[in-house]
């Protein structure tokens, strides 16, 4: 339980920094992403934080459909003019998804041949 | 400095979080039941979490006649979380990258290359059905795990829960045509697998993966976490092309 307190703070402070870089440096990317590619940074001289970690992010993750169910039950409450369109929206979605795994399948067949 | 910090950061946030007040408990239990009714589906993704409790909570809300913006408002602690997480990733991400170095090069090509056409393809077919420009916002980052996708779409003006509904649809998607794929393109080595699935249906397909190995669960991981922070890095100047 203590770990997972502090495993939060860690996280919480990480984000703080990452829009407090954001504001100041006036740099167009969201906070909490640039306090993920910062946790990233620290995590990769060193491990320390790790342990503390471990038990937050997992719980997070693991239940992080959660954190989803506010902003996807706004879908319901969308105006007529989207809503409309969704049959499009779906295949487009759908057939870009589709188009990305192929191209990505052929890219991988050419590079993995030469590296083995 | 210190300006910056309390009324931009410190403040925004408290606001989020001193809102949360009853409706939270309808997004918890509308959650339990969704992950209850997926649980005894046999994890079948039709029966996502998600896909049960949106619109159980929909019907909920008319129901008791609470409109939405009280029941966002009210689930405030949820939402905040969502900064939280999006950090979190870190962990995850760094654990499978210590493992990388052998294949870095082609990692990389495939990811790079893959990331942009999964995104430029939607924007491309959003421009040639003629959407407008609010659609166009909120598909842009489709591709990418919801928790960044939120924040990225927050940050270039499209509706969060299209990009919501989106995201889910996307991840389906990709996983129920993930193996047909994989026969027609010849991927048959599960590491690549996974990255496809990590890279093309973020933590739906990276859940999936998990399921085939831990291995090509592993390369999901790196797959949906460098995709996330290589479209929030291309996508905000890409998105500029697309828009009249």
């Amino acid at each position: 339980m203590k770990k997972l307190l502090v495993g939060v703070l860690i996280l919480v402070i990480f984000q703080w920094l990452g829009e407090f870089a954001a504001a100041l440096l006036g740099i167009n990317l969201p906070g909490q992403l640039l306090g993920m590619i910062f946790l990233l940074l620290v995590l990769s001289f060193n491990t320390s934080l790790l342990p503390w970690l471990e038990s937050a992010s997992s719980q997070l993750i693991r239940y992080i459909a959660l954190l989803f169910v506010p902003v996807t039950t706004g879908a319901f409450f969308l105006a007529p003019a989207i809503t409309g369109q969704f049959p499009k929206i779906v295949i487009i979605l759908v057939v870009s998804t589709m188009l990305a795994q192929w191209f990505m399948g052929l890219i991988i067949k050419r590079v993995s041949n030469h590296s083995g | 400095m210190g300006d910056v910090l309390v009324t931009q950061i410190l403040i925004p946030q408290w606001q989020l979080i001193a809102t949360t007040s009853w409706p939270v408990l309808i997004t918890l239990a509308g959650f339990v039941i969704g992950l209850w009714v997926y649980r005894r589906s046999g994890n079948a993704s039709p029966f996502h979490p998600l896909m049960i409790a949106t619109p159980l909570i929909y019907l909920f809300l008319q129901w008791i006649e609470l409109d939405f913006e009280r029941y966002y408002a009210g689930s405030g602690l949820v939402n905040w979380l969502l900064g939280p997480a999006t950090v979190a990733l870190a962990v995850p991400l760094s654990q499978q990258l210590r493992q990388l170095p052998a294949l870095f090069r082609p990692l990389s090509i495939a990811l790079l290359a893959g990331g942009l056409f999964a995104t430029l393809s939607a924007l491309l077919m959003v421009k040639l059905f003629g959407l407008d420009d609010r659609i166009l916002l909120s598909l842009a980052a489709k591709s990418v795990t919801s928790p960044i996708a939120i924040g990225l779409v927050q940050q270039i003006g499209g509706i969060t829960s299209l990009l919501a509904v989106a995201t889910m649809v996307t991840g389906l998607a990709g996983i129920i045509m993930a193996q047909t794929i994989f026969r027609i393109t010849e991927v048959e080595d599960e590491r690549w697998q996974g990255l496809i699935l990590g890279v093309t249906a973020h933590a739906i397909g990276t859940a999936k993966a998990f399921e085939t190995s831990t291995r090509c669960g592993a390369f999901a991981t790196l797959g949906m976490g460098l995709n996330g922070i290589w479209t929030s890095l291309f996508l905000p100047v890409a998105v500029v092309y697309f828009i009249n």
